[in-house]
């Protein structure tokens, strides 16, 4: 059986028989952190989710692949909301030596692609390619040597082996066309990993393994809607969108708390470890949680025994396009180290505490 | 009369060995993908002589020396001739344990290009350990906390002394129990990628497909006969430099000297491709002398690749450290070198074409000789 159907029909099953469900969170999010879906390019992970979603659902996709479901009704309107693009790059133009160059931009820092293999999904399928060292990378540099300008993304120049413009173009590439690093996942341990994309196709995990342990009976006397966004990597742009629609009251967008847990950074803020529970985003810097909303959060937690951790970081959220509509947003989270590179770190326990709060939150939010 | 009878007759011995074994063994691209999947740095080739040993038919006498050098002794007209390649590639090594248990890093030789240490930032590695393979990555600084100062020196000014390889646990004791121990060898995870125009990319793949050619050769021929063999060795430690006066050869290499004192040498090494007038990726085995002369195993080796129509490419160049301890007269020595696009960084690309032709003309050089 195909595994995804495998995952589907398990998570099905205990949705409809059982309360405490067991979460596949973590099974999601080793299948979808592979799909490819760029700001702008996020057709794939939609479909990934939209299949995913148990049947009998009203689920809505818009033209920007916005997926979204509503249950319930009444108030208070609460919505979840994940991002499903992820970092990458697109394709700006196709040298004449059959090279291809890239906008810039990105997100992540250039000199981590620096030779090292990315893949580009063209109209005729993924054409691999590797980021040409830059030029003279293996040069003794001259002493009293003006410092070597900063590798950027306009630096690319991605080689798919092959001479000539026209070779690259019969390998379906074109400009437009998304560009992501080859994708590597590293097992610390079970239930322990880093790889490109957790960055937030852990939200969109933990928001499907949600949905699919979904009581029919959690949601009373109020309306949830889950969201799957896009192009927030960019702008918010999808959950700008969704927000012309979507009038809330809570916006709980999920989405990476930017840890501090590593060896390379100051502890003075967002050291939540890796491994502690799910956090809430008391502050980031797009929003300021009110200490009210904090507290409602963890006494929902502490009832349910789910490990949550309380911390301020940096890096913006969706929930806040909703703030000027009058919604209150309280963005969960994981704890992530490493974020914004191609070793996202993330620990099991944290994501599924974090599919927990969720559905507790859907439970008992009044 | 009789010595020709003799030298015809080991030829067709030869080709005929070449022939048989080369359709029962496993194939160059298999060859070379099994090889690339084994770790080998600077003092941890172990892994990969033993993998060569066991692609090597149990009949060749298998010679090995303390560093982990391996050799074997083959027959055909091409002899008395060593053909060396090397075992060892560029990586990094466990140098400490903290006490939060991350591991720091340092190198056993020197890089061969000041960016090699950077290219380690944000990159999941793989630490080889007595208890088999341990993942971890190299730590990165989340973007969304670096000042622009902290960005100048954690991540523009990266080197060993902020290299912290996370293998996900929280203190030394926990590193030690994943069986973690210092000099325990550092590489990238030998993930390959495959390009268009049969082109291959991935860490070290240079060094793993030279080493699959003389795999593929050695297995396809037969035992030598005293006196008038081929040794084809894969030498450990030719990054590290012999010490002593004057030039650095490289310590393989000049062991390999002192042990089988060839008279020929054809080294197989690896040349950067793709450089304003150099060699080209694609444009088939490259044969370098340090001297723009004629030489017999040169113009051996040219008449060979003109007969079989395999595409060669010539180039002046100072004798590598490889080459250096066969360079002093009356021994001659031809580096045949594999043209690597994006040497010695993380993705070296080969062609396929390339590797080939290298292995083609290699086989002709056993089984026909050359340059006597």
């Amino acid at each position: 059986m195909n595994k995804r159907i495998a995952i589907f029909a398990m998570a099905l099953a205990v949705s409809v028989s059982s309360a405490g469900a067991q979460s596949k969170a973590w099974d999601i999010l080793r299948e979808i952190v592979l799909v490819p879906g760029v700001s702008g390019h996020e057709g794939p992970a939609a479909d990934y989710i939209q299949k995913m979603l148990p049947a009998g659902l009203k689920v809505e996709r818009d033209a920007m692949h916005n997926v979204w479901f509503t249950i319930g009704s009444g108030r208070p309107h609460i919505l979840f909301v994940a991002h499903s693009d992820e970092l990458g790059w697109t394709v700006d133009k196709v040298t004449p030596e059959g090279r291809v160059r890239v906008e810039q931009g990105g997100g992540i820092l250039p000199q981590t692609v620096e030779a090292r293999p990315v893949l580009v999904y063209t109209a005729k399928g993924v054409v691999p390619g590797i980021v040409a060292p830059r030029p003279g990378y293996d040069a003794r540099p001259a002493q009293g040597e003006t410092p070597e300008a900063l590798f950027t993304a306009e630096s690319f120049d991605i080689y798919l082996g092959v001479g000539t413009e026209a070779e690259a173009r019969a390998l379906g590439v074109a400009e437009g066309d998304s560009v992501t690093a080859k994708k590597i996942v590293t097992d610390f341990a079970p239930g322990l990993m880093a790889t490109r994309a957790v960055d937030d196709r852990a939200g969109c995990a933990a928001l499907l393994d949600a949905a699919l342990r979904l009581k029919p009976g959690a949601v009373k006397g109020k309306t949830v809607t889950f969201a799957w966004d896009v192009q927030e990597e960019t702008g918010l742009f999808g959950a700008a969108e969704l927000a012309k629609t979507l009038k809330p009251d809570y916006v709980f967008a999920i989405d990476t708390f930017v840890s501090t847990d590593s060896p390379l950074e100051s502890k003075r803020l967002a050291f939540l470890p890796v491994g502690k529970g799910a956090v809430l985003r008391a502050v980031d810097s797009s929003n300021v949680t009110p200490k009210t909303e904090i507290r409602r959060v963890l006494a929902i937690a502490e009832k349910h025994k789910i490990p949550v951790q309380v911390g301020n970081s940096r890096g913006g959220n969706d929930g806040s396009v909703f703030l000027t509509g009058g919604a209150v947003d309280i963005p969960l989270s994981w704890p992530g180290s490493y974020a914004h590179s191609l070793i996202e770190k993330i620990d099991r326990r944290d994501l599924e505490a974090l599919t927990d709060l969720i559905l507790a939150i859907v439970t008992e939010w009044k | 009369m009789a010595h020709r009878v003799a030298r015809t007759l080991g030829t067709i011995m030869a080709v005929a060995c070449v022939a048989a074994a080369a359709a029962g063994a496993a194939d160059l691209r298999t060859v070379t993908k099994e090889l690339f999947a084994v770790p080998s740095t600077t003092g941890n080739e172990h892994e990969m002589a033993a993998k060569i040993r066991g692609f090597l038919p149990k009949s060749l006498g298998i010679e090995e020396d303390g560093l982990g050098t391996v050799a074997v002794r083959l027959g055909g007209p091409a002899g008395p001739v060593l053909v060396l390649a090397a075992l060892d590639g560029y990586g990094h090594m466990v140098s400490g344990i903290t006490p939060d248990g991350y591991l720091t890093v340092d190198r056993p030789v020197a890089p061969p290009h000041a960016r090699f240490d950077a290219y380690l930032l944000g990159q999941p590695v793989v630490i080889s350990t007595a208890k088999g393979p341990v993942r971890g990555v190299v730590s990165q600084p989340a973007l969304h906390l670096l000042t622009q100062e902290r960005r100048k020196t954690l991540v523009d000014g990266f080197s060993l002394e902020t290299a912290f390889i996370d293998i996900g646990v929280r203190s030394d004791k926990e590193a030690r129990a994943k069986g973690v121990e210092l000099i325990d060898p550092v590489t990238y995870p030998a993930v390959l990628t495959e390009l268009a125009g049969d082109q291959w990319a991935g860490p070290s793949l240079g060094l793993k497909a030279v080493a699959a050619v003389l795999v593929d050769i050695a297995a396809g021929s037969g035992s030598g006969a005293a006196g008038g063999e081929t040794v084809v060795a894969w030498a450990a430690q030719t990054k590290f430099a012999a010490r002593g006066r004057g030039a650095r050869p490289a310590l393989g290499a000049a062991r390999a000297k002192a042990r089988w004192q060839p008279q020929r040498a054809v080294i197989i090494d690896l040349v950067a491709a793709g450089k304003s007038d150099g060699p080209v990726a694609g444009g088939g085995p490259v044969l370098i002398q340090a001297k723009d002369e004629p030489s017999p195993l040169r113009q051996g080796f040219m008449r060979l690749a003109a007969d079989l129509k395999i595409p060669v490419q010539s180039l002046t160049a100072p004798d590598s450290p490889l080459a250096l301890p066969f360079a002093a007269a009356p021994s001659e020595v031809l580096t045949v070198a594999l043209p690597v696009r994006f040497l010695n960084t993380p993705s070296e690309i080969v062609d396929l074409k390339d590797l080939q032709a290298l292995r083609d003309l290699l086989a002709a050089f056993l089984t026909k000789g050359a340059g006597r």
